[in-house]
């Protein structure tokens, strides 16, 4: 009954069919190529690709300004291509350098080392090195910063958004608690976090959460909580670990109990799940930038909007900037197009219909207030915000490694009781400070 | 120098002009195929071998660096826990999904009601996109909104903080949505296979007096050695190229509990930046697949049958 021969009829392609699978998954690195970028120059009008994520309500905002800057004059037309987030950051790798590429892409500051290290940016130095294109001193330093990797600055400031404590009134309401105030410090955080967390049914999984914090995914929500207590993820210079510090250590500490022993929020949350708790009233607070009004006002929450709690040695929040950065390919004729782009962007005229239009706050500090219609922008964009706001590693080299394999997964590991938190952060140090070193 | 006769000559020409023509024939009807697959499948595959001893990031040159990345890896303990959740994946999810795919096609090939709609269910999340899958899954898994966390938490089983985000339920969850996606196929296999049995097969081990156990275990059984052979190494090499639906369910969360090879491919090549290392470590995973799938060969070549 046997058959020699049948055994590789059925076996051949069966191994033919498993080696080809595999690597399929590995297929599509493709062949680099040096690209002139497709900014087209044809009759006279250079057309700028430009790819961001604002893909939310903030989205039309900012067409709204390129719209105005493409009917301003005819030399240049930027098209914009808005895509999530994390769709952008995976085909940028992949398309700066091929012809088809973007010009302009829109970048979160953190990203740019990365990108800018490995030459896929060119610098923007020229930018603000003379008035040709505009005076960029109205402009906050803290989103021109923001950019620098290695002495030269990559990128124009595209957007800035700090973080506030939203809460809703009337879960605080029904708790008890005052639907005005809401907590100030960690430890009144602490006193209201008992009252707002509710399990209902007594199986263990509260109905109610005080607030929703994420631990993947997400605008960074743990990390200003070290500096609140002095320590941090790294030095300010960028270049040191100290996410093992006694200070990050005890801040640490202290909020993995309340998440683990008070179930303050839930464990597991990405950005967008915290959102949506506190969408649904099942959180009553949640930090967050000035992006989710629009949402929260839409699912008729009735929040009140705050500074974030202070902790034992300071009340700062953060700061994300989105940078605007050109392919390191694009040709002179297209450098000089962006720039001009860039200028309109931070002109008087751009960011007021930006901070107007998304209710980011304005990026230059010299648009007068009474022009400044969208209240959400002048209570993101106030001056006690702004200058007590840090950006997050801004200028370290694989941020994106650090905060995603490293800092986000020692968190979870430590808010799953799967080790203590000074042998999880530890090492967790060590691989930060290796993923610094290797630049 | 013998003679050969002309007629001869020309038989043997004529011979060889007709075989020619045949595998002239041949090739050209196999070209399409040969073409797509030596662009599409081979070249790559060149490709990410030089790559592998490179530190090729796509944006600059590459720059040969001998054996370092595979040297690397070998003291990376993200390539050891990867390649343990990918043994465990793969363990657990073939050995299941072959069985259930064999029970379901011994079910279903007997006559009974509603047999082709329940065919078509169980095939049906195999012509879905894992990914698609997943998403769903996503949502029912929910620990706020979703059906099935709800369904479970009345009979009592409760996850405080959703499934996929619990370490110890995350890999288990994204095993089952593995399974499921896949049965339907290998049960469509075993059914082909199950009616090629001659039916006087079991007619005559009927007639010797054998049970329903019996007739499995010596005819049923021993007969679909060819498909079971075909069917363990395509789902042992679907399992150890798991990604799709963990990608979307818990991106090898939380802290890489459920962080396969594939997984590990794709951080380090498009998340990191190090094609090269990543390239380094497919390589791996290649020569895994193609190990486990001559074992299996040499194990069921013993048992091939035709009949």
């Amino acid at each position: 009954m046997f058959s020699r021969g049948a055994r590789w009829r059925v076996g051949a392609p069966a191994v033919a069919v498993g080696v080809v699978l595999a690597l399929g998954a590995c297929a599509g690195q493709g062949t680099s190529g040096s690209s002139e970028g497709d900014g087209a120059t044809a009759g006279g009008t250079t057309t700028l690709t430009f790819w961001h994520g604002m893909t939310g309500p903030d989205g039309p905002a900012v067409q709204q300004v390129i719209d105005a800057f493409n009917a301003s004059q005819d030399e240049i037309k930027v098209e914009a291509e808005p895509m999530p987030w994390d769709v952008l950051y995976q085909k940028v790798l992949t398309s700066v350098s091929t012809p088809n590429g973007p010009d302009i892409i829109a970048m979160s500051s953190s990203n740019v080392p990365q990108y800018a290290g490995k030459g896929a940016l060119a610098t923007t130095d020229d930018f603000y090195a003379s008035s040709t294109y505009m005076d960029t001193s109205p402009i906050a330093d803290t989103a021109i910063g923001a950019s620098v990797f290695q002495g030269a600055n990559y990128g124009v400031p595209f957007n800035i958004s700090t973080m506030m404590l939203y809460w809703n009134k009337d879960l605080f309401a029904a708790a008890g608690l005052d639907p005005e105030v809401p907590p100030a410090t960690w430890d009144e955080f602490e006193a209201m976090a008992e009252k707002l967390t509710i399990d209902e049914n007594g199986d263990g999984k509260p109905e109610q959460y005080a607030i929703a914090m994420a631990d993947s995914a997400t605008i960074p929500t743990y990390q200003p909580l070290l500096w609140n207590n002095g320590g941090g993820v790294v030095n300010a210079e960028g270049t040191t670990s100290i996410v093992d510090s006694p200070e990050s250590i005890e801040a640490l500490e202290y909020w993995v109990s309340l998440l683990r022993d008070k179930k303050v929020s839930p464990i597991g949350l990405a950005g967008a799940d915290a959102d949506k708790l506190f969408q649904t009233e099942k959180a009553a607070m949640e930090i967050v930038g000035p992006w989710m009004t629009t949402g929260f006002e839409e699912a008729g929450i009735d929040f009140g909007l705050a500074r974030p709690f202070a902790g034992p040695t300071g009340q700062d929040t953060l700061a994300d900037v989105v940078s605007l950065t050109l392919n390191a390919n694009v040709t002179d004729a297209e450098k000089d197009a962006a720039y001009t782009f860039f200028a309109y962007w931070n002109s008087v005229e751009g960011q007021t219909t930006w901070a107007n239009g998304s209710g980011f706050p304005a990026l230059r500090t010299d648009i007068p207030a009474a022009d400044l219609t969208n209240k959400y922008s002048s209570i993101f964009g106030s001056a006690e915000l702004l200058d007590n706001s840090q950006v997050y590693l801004a200028g370290v080299p694989n941020a994106g490694t650090i905060t995603d394999s490293i800092f986000y997964p020692a968190l979870q590991r430590v808010l799953n009781g799967d080790g203590t938190v000074p042998e999880v952060f530890g090492q967790a140090s060590k691989d930060i400070q290796a993923a610094i070193d290797k630049g | 120098m013998s003679y050969v006769p002309a007629p001869t000559l020309r038989r043997l020409d004529h011979r060889r002009s007709v075989s020619a023509r045949r595998s002239r024939t041949a090739w050209f009807f196999l070209a399409p195929s040969l073409i797509t697959l030596a662009l599409f499948m081979v070249w790559p595959m060149v490709q990410s071998l030089y790559f592998s001893f490179t530190d090729y990031n796509r944006i600059q040159a590459a720059r040969w660096v001998g054996l370092d990345n595979y040297a690397e890896l070998l003291g990376d303990s993200n390539v050891w826990n990867a390649l343990g959740n990918t043994a465990l994946y793969t363990a657990v999810v073939t050995p299941v999904t072959v069985a259930l795919a064999l029970a379901a096609a011994l079910y279903l090939n007997n006559a009974m009601a509603f047999r082709g709609f329940t065919r078509t269910a169980l095939f049906l999340p195999f012509v879905v996109s894992l990914g698609i899958i997943g998403i769903a899954f996503s949502f029912l898994m929910d620990p706020n909104i979703g059906l099935v966390s709800h369904w479970l938490s009345k009979i009592g089983i409760v996850s405080e903080q959703g499934f996929l985000s619990d370490p110890k339920l995350a890999m288990g969850t994204v095993m089952v949505v593995g399974v499921w996606k896949n049965v339907g196929f290998y049960m469509v296999m075993y059914l082909a296979g199950l009616q090629s049995i001659p039916e006087e097969l079991h007619e005559a081990s009927r007639l010797d007096g054998a049970n329903t156990f019996q007739r499995f275990r010596n005819v049923t059984w021993p007969l679909l050695s060819n498909q079971t052979m075909l069917i363990c190494i395509l789902a042992a090499t679907a399992s150890l190229q798991a990604f799709d639906q963990i990608f979307v369910m818990t991106h090898g969360g939380p802290y890489f509990k459920t962080e396969t090879l594939v997984m590990l491919i794709y951080r380090s090549g498009f998340s990191e930046l190090r094609l090269g290392y990543g390239a380094a470590i497919s390589w791996v995973l290649m020569l895994l697949v193609f190990a486990l799938s001559m074992i299996q060969v040499g194990y069921f070549r013993k048992k091939a049958v035709t009949y």
